[in-house]
């Protein structure tokens, strides 16, 4: 039996008061100011968006990080192989068995994860809207941790909960809760067995119409619909180009289908152009017979990097050299867009074009899963031969029910006008954060209406530091490290939500602020925008930046000013 | 020597260094060597880090320039060799275009259709796929097919009837009530749930395992797991007739593959035999897996795990074991093939399951030790790169387990019930169908999916094949290099299944389903497609009743219109026009 701090408490009881409650899940609206439309301008070029680059110091010391890291992990493997070697012994040999995994690969997870350990999964409980509220906890040992019954209440710019959907009360909340009362707990049956019902055929229907497709499946898990759908449509004589930072369930799809890869440089439509012209010219390899068909896959919105892709550029390419277009719009749907309906409504472009457009349900709409949308003609071959559809669990009905009512809330079929306010919200408060963020001297990436905004702090050691300092501020952030990122641009990820209010934003820039001051994250050149004076690295005083952004964020793009 | 003539024009530091540390008494090729070393020095200030390096360089240089050059030596050598590999295959392959022989292959090249269009013979599966009114359980109504309401649901995996229990769905509505549907995000940032971990907790104490760990999906549990534990150069024995996932995760992972015919652990001890002498050279002992499933999906065969144990002690292997089908059906308690053979959990390495069957909820789960699970929290890719079950379905699962160890006399009441129900309409099925001249029952009698297939004798009658699809798989160990082409007898096959489903349905008001195996992916031949019986205890034992009075009839029907290889034409015909 384990000790009774080291397990996690019960919750507490949360008695305040509903009305109070549901503004910790979503905030009022506090001015109409605060709301802004993002499209891309009609006849403007795509706006590559600059990644600023640190003093080359900083480069140095992170570079020397990290050795001084490695050399010291593999110091302490090799003398603790000899002096303890009960605490290595799952990675030597045990009586005939090859160790679990070997030292060499779990160098990097017990080496450097394993000590900001701390910073990854805190436990929660409550709806992860506006505010997230944390387990307190504390590291004893290796990878125990024990709990003193206390917990935090702390500000969300940690989940994907763009639209601000993930809430316990509303509209939503009464459908998924009547669903269970009406259709029960589980989707009880793969979909081409039995269990299709008419709950599953509306909701991809809605999606259909949503997205702008004419038809849609729905599949109960976000990664494993990437996982599973490149078997039915490649094969070992398709090409499949795909971005050198697509998702793990892009790449894991192809490997399972059995297609060649290409990888091109992120977002680089150059190098895109090239890799199709040298692709169809050399044909596939050893035979030099043409390649059956070339897709593209590509992602809308980029989660780590939070680019948007030059979706104008690749449908041109890909209709000037006949290739198929697949577009993952996991982090897109819902929170880009003036109608929420991804990055073909920003950038105004048919959503009938891209041949293949997925999406995961469970980032803007609170759900969970993920839909392949396209032409009736696509979607019955695809229906007909994908391997969830006939071996795996199908969506259960509480997540369809949340689906259905959160999307015909954007789509003003339910409370018309909220729908709206979510969107606009949402993208006036990407913009608002990350151009106050710019001005203090930070570097972040992406697109100016991107949800997303990496912060870059670069050294190994700052990212357990801003993560706990946050924390204890009452700010919950994500840090992202290698393997997910570039060695060296090791990064805090905020995701903005419209459940955020101006002065929530407000708050976070005051706390950056003090701890950018603090551990020493303010490095921006100035190249990629927000400084007072052309030519001079940006570093307004808080004040400064309170006073203005407002205005300030509504101007078009963000990387010229002022 | 234009070279060295060079270097003096560079940058000063590197004047700097070779005007002073350049020794006069070294032989005229060392200098020259040097003078260009220096040269190529220069550049390394430009890159990020550079400065560090340089200031290392400098200072060995001045110690020693032979062994600078001889470090830097080694060092072009090990970039060459990392990068050897890769250049070899790209370089010497690659044709040259000019541009426009480029443009002229552009234009000559026609690409296929993204997707073959579905074609008439095809078409019937998804119309023949049940679409159902309002909620779905042990009676549905339909909204398809023969429409009707009340029809008894022979074809859901809620074999305990728990998706639409008072009590579950009550705690369900609670976590909806106060966390959303939602868990917005990925169990290593914010997406780990209180819920979350007492389910891993409960799970964990309900198998008598240290530790486990949660998916959102139950077919990507496998596919998942297994790659995180075999890479290339491991070496994965494997039953033949495994499920898809795992067929896809051996694929993925890229192990070595050995296989043992189905359930055959007189062969499968043959093959471990056979591969001792090699795996005893190994100096270091790669990872060694047996893997197999509890009961299969695709045969409904049990399999038989205390003969695999002593195996797999005897030559050291771990086991994967997929309970997918098995759990909360077998055993006093539910706890899947270990439970029912009375075989201790710890001794069988990996076990994963589906929380979307017994338990009426949804996800996947593996349960084990706590450093294979702990090992899968940062390399499982469908655990890292996806965002964590809905609380709500956690919950669900953990009542149900609260649910299945509600006991009477030492067993699980809703289990035992189930298991009852199991043997009831397997023996009372086979006595039915003892004397059928066209179908038999081809599983165990403990799966909770009875397997119907056509018999032999008749399928050869009507020219039906062995099998379908390819045995390269098998035979290699490497999945064959192209997908399974459309088999019109497999699709004439299962056909026949379906007009028996569609009579089943239409007279008795009785929904069954078939095996829906999708050929083309499928990298294992597939022996017979099956009728698919699926007993669940919101039936009883007069449903089974209704169901098994007149099934013969029905079957000597449909088969007897089906003699001869030429009726499968008309067959066909019937197909198209479903
Ligand atoms: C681009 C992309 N595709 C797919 C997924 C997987 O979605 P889910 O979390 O619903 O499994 C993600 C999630 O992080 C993603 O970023």
């Amino acid at each position: 039996m384990k000790k009774p701090s080291n397990t996690l408490p019960q919750a507490p009881v949360d008695d305040r008061p509903p009305e109070v409650l549901a503004d910790l899940e979503f905030g009022k609206l506090t001015s109409k100011e605060y709301l802004y439309v993002a499209k891309h301008p009609e006849n403007e070029p795509y706006i590559k968006s600059i990644e600023d680059e640190p003093p080359l110091f900083i480069y140095i010391s992170t570079y020397l990080s990290y050795l001084i890291l490695i050399i010291i992990g593999h110091i302490r493997d090799f003398f603790g192989k000899i002096f303890k070697p009960q605490e290595y012994s799952h990675l030597v040999e045990q009586n005939g068995y090859a160790p679990w995994y070997d030292g060499f690969e779990s160098f990097y997870e017990r080496r450097m994860k394993n000590r900001i350990d701390d910073c990854f999964a805190r436990p929660i409980y409550g709806a992860p809207g506006r505010f997230i509220h944390c387990f307190d906890r504390k590291k004893v040992g290796k990878s125990e941790y024990e709990y003193p019954g206390t917990t935090s209440e702390c500000l969300n710019l940690s989940s994907y909960n763009y639209l601000g959907f993930g809430q316990s009360k509303g509209v939503c909340t009464t459908h998924a809760l009547k669903s269970i009362d009406d259709y029960g707990t589980s989707g009880c049956s793969p979909r081409a067995g039995a269990g299709t019902t008419d709950l599953h055929l509306d909701c991809e229907a809605l999606i259909a119409d949503f997205v702008g497709q004419e038809d849609a499946i729905l599949i109960s898990q976000g990664y494993g619909t990437n996982g599973f759908v490149f078997p039915s449509i490649a094969d070992p004589k398709t090409l499949v180009i795909s971005d050198e930072l697509n998702h793990a369930s892009i790449r894991f799809g192809i490997r399972v289908s059995g297609a060649q890869v290409k990888v091109c440089k992120h977002n680089d439509m150059k190098d895109l152009e090239k890799v199709i012209r040298n692709a169809i010219a050399q044909g596939q390899p050893k035979t030099h017979r043409p390649w059956n068909k070339i897709i593209i896959a590509v992602e809308g919105l980029y989660s780590m990097e939070g680019n948007l892709c030059d979706l104008r550029e690749v449908v041109r390419l890909k209709e000037k050299y006949k290739c198929y277009l697949f577009l993952d719009e996991a982090h897109s749907i819902g929170a880009i867009g003036p109608n929420g309906r991804g990055v073909c409504d920003y950038f105004g472009i048919d959503p009938k074009k891209i041949d293949i457009l997925m999406g995961t349900l469970t980032k803007s709409f609170g759900a969970t899963g993920g839909y392949i949308s396209g032409s009736k003609e696509i979607m019955k071959r695809i229906r007909l031969s994908y391997a969830t559809n006939s071996y795996g669990e199908s969506v259960p009905p509480a997540v369809l029910a949340q689906i259905i009512s959160s999307m015909k809330v954007i789509k003003g079929d339910i409370n018309p006008g909220e729908g709206l306010e979510r969107l606009q919200r949402i993208a006036f408060n990407s913009r608002y954060l990350r151009l106050g963020l710019k001005r203090l001297g930070f570097i972040v990436y992406g697109a100016d209406d991107s949800p997303v905004i990496p912060l870059l702090l670069f050294l190994p050691a700052k990212m357990p530091a801003v993560s706990r300092m946050l924390y204890d501020m009452g700010i919950a952030i994500v840090i992202t490290a290698y393997p997910a990122t570039p060695i060296v641009s090791g990064r805090v990820r905020l995701c903005v939500s419209s459940a955020l209010t101006k002065e929530d934003l407000d708050d976070t820039l005051r706390k950056f602020n003090e701890i950018g001051d603090l551990v020493f994250l303010k490095f921006s050149s100035g190249r990629a925008g927000g400084s007072k004076v052309k030519g001079k690295p940006p570093r307004w005083s808080i004040e400064d930046v309170l006073a203005h952004n407002v205005e300030d964020c509504k101007k078009p793009n963000l990387g010229e000013m002022p | 020597m234009s070279e060295s003539e060079y270097i003096f024009t560079t940058t000063k530091t590197t004047t700097a260094i070779a005007t002073t540390t350049l020794p006069p008494t070294l032989d005229s090729i060392t200098s020259t060597l040097s003078d260009t070393f220096v040269h190529y020095l220069n550049y390394l200030g430009k890159l990020p880090g550079g400065d560090y390096l340089l200031w290392y360089i400098k200072a060995s240089y001045k110690d020693d320039p032979i062994r600078s050059l001889f470090e830097l030596m080694l060092f072009i050598f090990g970039v060459r060799y990392f990068l050897m590999s890769k250049r070899k295959e790209n370089k010497s392959e690659l044709v040259k275009f000019s541009q426009r022989e480029i443009d002229e292959l552009i234009d000559d090249w026609n690409p296929t259709e993204l997707v073959e269009p579905v074609n008439d013979t095809e078409d019937w599966q998804l119309k023949s796929i049940p679409q159902i009114e309002g909620p779905n359980g042990p009676k549905v109504k339909l909204m398809n097919l023969t429409k009707g309401e009340n029809v008894l649901n022979f074809a859901i995996n809620d074999f305990l009837n728990l998706s639409r229990n008072e009590t579950i769905r009550h705690k369900a509505k609670d976590i909806i009530s106060t966390t959303g549907v939602g868990a917005c995000s990925a169990p290593n940032f914010y997406g780990t749930q209180e819920v979350h971990v007492r389910l891993e907790e409960d799970i964990s104490s309900f198998m008598h395992t240290d530790n486990s760990i949660i998916y959102g999906q139950d077919f990507i549990t496998s596919t998942s797991v297994l790659p995180a534990f075999v890479k290339r150069g491991d070496l994965c024995v494997v039953d033949s007739g495994v499920n898809l996932a795992i067929q896809k995760a051996l694929v993925v992972s890229r192990c070595d593959i050995s296989w043992y015919n189905h359930n055959d652990m007189n062969h499968l001890e043959s093959v471990l035999k056979e591969l001792k002498p090699g795996l005893d050279k190994q100096k270091q002992i790669q990872r060694r897996f047996i893997v197999t499933e509890g009961i299969f999906d695709n045969t409904g065969e049990l399999v038989n795990l205390p003969e695999l144990v002593k195996l797999k002690n005897q030559y050291k292997y771990r086991v994967f074991l997929d309970e997918t089908n098995s759990i909360g059906v077998l055993g006093d308690f539910g706890r899947g093939v270990t439970e029912h053979f009375g075989i201790d959990n710890k001794e069988i390495e990996i076990i994963v399951g589906s929380m979307a069957k017994s338990f009426g909820s949804s996800g996947g789960f593996c349960t084990g030790t706590k450093q294979m699970i702990h090992h899968q929290r940062l390399s499982s890719l469908a655990y890292v790169f996806s965002a964590s079950l809905p609380p709500y379905s956690a919950k669900v699962t953990s009542t149900a387990i609260e649910e299945i160890l509600h006991q009477k006399n030492g067993k699980s009441i809703i289990v035992s019930q189930l298991q009852h129900l199991i043997s009831y309409t397997f023996k009372n099925l086979l006595t039915h169908l003892k004397s059928s001249p066209f179908i038999e029952i081809v599983n165990d009698s403990s799966s909770p999916t009875i397997h119907l297939a056509l018999k032999n004798e008749y399928r050869e009658s009507i020219g039906l094949p062995q099998y379908y699809g390819n045995v390269e798989f098998v035979r290699t160990g490497k999945r064959a290099k192209f997908n399974n082409e459309l088999d019109e007898h497999y699709l004439l096959e299962n056909f026949i299944l379906q007009k028996i489903i569609d009579e089943v349905l239409k007279s008795k008001n009785i929904l069954l389903t078939r095996s829906k195996a999708l050929l083309e992916h499928e990298n294992l031949p597939i022996r017979r497609p099956r009728l698919l019986v699926l007993v669940n205890i919101g039936l009883t034992e007069n449903d089974v009743d209704s169901l098994i009075t007149g099934f013969n009839d029905i079957i000597n029907d449909i088969c007897t219109s089906i003699k001869t290889p030429n009726d499968l034409t008309t067959l066909r015909n019937e197909m198209i026009n479903y």
